[in-house]
């Protein structure tokens, strides 16, 4: 009798090892989006780790906003914008991160942590970051005539600028040229921004953020307020196509992973985070995807061309103008709102 | 006989809770969250609240839809000009050419809108191929700006909903008798009169049938504006969209669905009306 029931103990506890560590160890279900993480790098972690990686994409904060939001679970891991890092903390959609289990945060350059959205990175680690700026088509005007914001309002700009379909990087734009920050609250400082900018919406050609590369590539527009992933494969396309960091400073943006509600591998999640952290796979990473990396230890990682590439990996100096998006509250968001429909609607 | 009602009841209490589920309740949805105010949750909705509704007539949201109407009149009027004579060759053409023609008629549908969108931005871009094609046979030298321009949305709304509009043309074309052209000719009517007094009169549920499938969803159609237009003016479907993913004005949004749909309501209403009198005046 006794050595039948020990067996079946011990099978029962078998079992349930191996049912908890399949529920909490060995799958991690994560949503980020498209296109921005190599397949090898999720097939090399698990390998090592034997963590089952299901992958979910989604292409706007918006959308993985609204799942969480309404859905609220499902996945263990999530990367919303630094605005959107800061809203969805604030609406308690997140999970806190524990830094002590990322033995590789130390190798984050300090200039991507502690930021305003998320003190202390409770909440978020940092993935990928990147700028919004000045694209010039140098075979149209001379590279020369558009070095700063200020250079957008000269009337040989006329019918030949793109600019975000954006309420919040346009309103960057103003901001950033009377010298406010992208993040403004006050409603005086949003008024002399808007004032600022009527100035300029006779000279906008089209508004796009989806592919504003296409405009600049079949010389549509001249000069564009693109992202500089956009910039980057435009200039890879052709080299007449420059980006410019201008000295009144520009929008920045950051990736970061976090741990949204409901998620139920959050071991695993950590362990991601720690792996892609790594500065040979940050470096990986980057150099596949095109986008800057804050691992300042993988830029010993990093393929030349990558690293030395402006629009990729702006010098310190021109990246410390850089401001990143924070979230704005509701009622700074209803101003916003109504600057944009009457930017658009031409009053 | 006793199965057939059998069959028939389920199929119909199944409609009905499809259609309840994912039509109606939806829109019970949306209709009560139009009464909140800004951030409200409609689980813990207290107040009735009219402050979304105000909103929509203030001057530059009144503008905004004051434009995407003419857009879509505009569009269901061009779609009119070329579906109508379109229509009529497809009526009298020949057994073997009609399907086929109904047939090219019917094949953009198979492809996705948005990407036919983008089709036509590579032809109608400076590069593209229509640019090409002119500077090639030395009729331009600079290339057309032909992107960004009211006439590349018209090209783009136009091409995505005629076939919205030949359909229902089709279908009066083929209802009327074509027996009452000649009869009209016998009595003397000349080719304009026949027109306008015999074959628009007879085809009138077509065209305002066709006036409607066109008009409705090109008022929504925002993102073909934005792709072929440059997005420079802001229409009431970019509106509601921006309401519900930029600003997060949930309510806002609601409100503006819901007025969007009134209004449509009472363009069908008038049209029902409309055909009312017109079957009257028929009896009479």
């Amino acid at each position: 009798m006794k050595p039948l029931v020990s067996t079946l103990a011990a099978v029962l506890l078998l079992l349930c090892l191996a049912v908890s560590a399949h529920s909490s160890n060995r799958v991690l279900n994560l949503y980020i989006w498209s296109e921005y993480i190599p397949d090898e790098v999720v097939a090399a972690f698990t390998r090592e780790t034997g963590i089952r990686v299901n992958l979910s994409t989604y292409d706007s904060n918006e959308a993985m906003y609204a799942k969480i939001k309404l859905i609220g679970s499902g996945y263990d891991l999530v990367v919303p914008s630094s605005d959107y890092v800061g809203l969805m903390q604030r609406e308690g959609l997140l999970l806190p991160v524990d830094t002590t289990k990322i033995t590789n945060f130390a190798h984050i350059a300090p200039r991507f942590t502690n930021q305003s959205f998320d003190p202390n990175n409770q909440y978020s680690i940092p993935y990928m970051w990147g700028s919004t700026s000045i694209a010039v088509h140098t075979g149209m005007i001379a590279a020369e005539s558009v070095q700063s914001l200020a250079d957008l309002w000269q009337p040989e700009l006329k019918g030949r600028l793109l600019l975000p379909n954006d309420p919040r990087e346009v309103m960057a734009i103003g901001l950033k040229v009377l010298g406010y920050s992208v993040n403004e609250t006050n409603a005086e400082h949003l008024q002399q921004a808007y004032e600022k900018l009527r100035a300029l919406m006779p000279l906008v050609r089209v508004f796009d953020s989806d592919s504003p590369k296409q405009a600049l590539l079949s010389r549509e527009v001249a000069v564009g307020v693109v992202w500089n992933g956009e910039a980057y494969i435009a200039n890879s396309e052709n080299q007449a196509i420059e980006y410019v960091y201008p000295p009144e400073g520009f929008s920045l943006w950051l990736d970061s992973f976090c741990i949204p509600r409901g998620a139920e591998n959050i071991e695993a999640a950590h362990l991601f985070i720690d792996y892609i952290l790594r500065p040979e796979i940050s470096a990986e990473i980057s150099t596949a995807m095109g986008y800057s990396t804050p691992n300042k230890a993988a830029f010993a990682h990093l393929d030349p061309e990558t690293k030395d590439n402006p629009i990729v990996n702006p010098d310190p100096e021109d990246a410390a103008r850089g401001e990143f998006l924070d979230s704005l509250d509701d009622a700074t968001l209803q101003l916003y709102e109504q600057h944009w429909i009457n930017l658009k609607t031409g009053r | 006989m006793k199965d057939n009602t059998l069959f028939r009841k389920l199929l119909i209490s199944g409609t009905l809770t499809w259609v309840g589920l994912l039509a109606v309740v939806p829109y019970l949805i949306l209709f009560r969250t139009s009464f909140l105010e800004r951030g409200g949750e409609i689980l813990q909705a207290t107040g009735w609240s009219l402050t979304n509704y105000t909103r929509l007539f203030s001057p530059a949201v009144f503008s905004m839809a004051m434009d995407s109407a003419l857009l879509a009149a505009g569009t269901a009027l061009l779609c009119l000009l070329v579906g109508y004579p379109f229509a009529y060759i497809l009526v009298r053409s020949g057994e073997k050419v009609q399907p086929l023609l109904l047939l090219l008629v019917m094949i953009p549908f198979w492809t996705n809108s948005l990407i036919r969108t983008y089709a036509l931005v590579i032809m109608l871009k400076a590069d593209g191929i229509i640019n090409a094609l002119l500077l090639r046979l030395g009729l331009i030298d600079q290339p057309l700006q032909l992107m960004y321009t009211s006439l590349a949305v018209f090209i783009g709304l136009v091409y995505t909903l005629l076939p919205f509009m030949i359909l229902p043309l089709f279908a009066a074309f083929k209802a009327m008798d074509l027996q009452l052209i000649e009869a009209g000719r016998d009595l003397g009517a000349g080719p304009l009169q026949t027109f306008l007094r015999i074959i628009v009169p007879l085809t009138m549920p077509g065209i305002i049938a066709g006036t409607m499938l066109v008009f409705l969803p090109a008022l929504g159609m925002f993102y073909i504006a934005d792709i072929l237009g440059g997005a420079r003016s802001m229409l009431l479907g970019n509106y509601i969209r921006d309401q519900f993913l930029v600003f997060r004005d949930l309510p806002m949004g609601a409100a503006a669905s819901i007025a969007m749909t009134v209004a449509m309501g009472i363009l069908l209403f008038l049209y029902y009306l409309a055909s009312r009198r017109s079957g009257e005046g028929h009896l009479k």
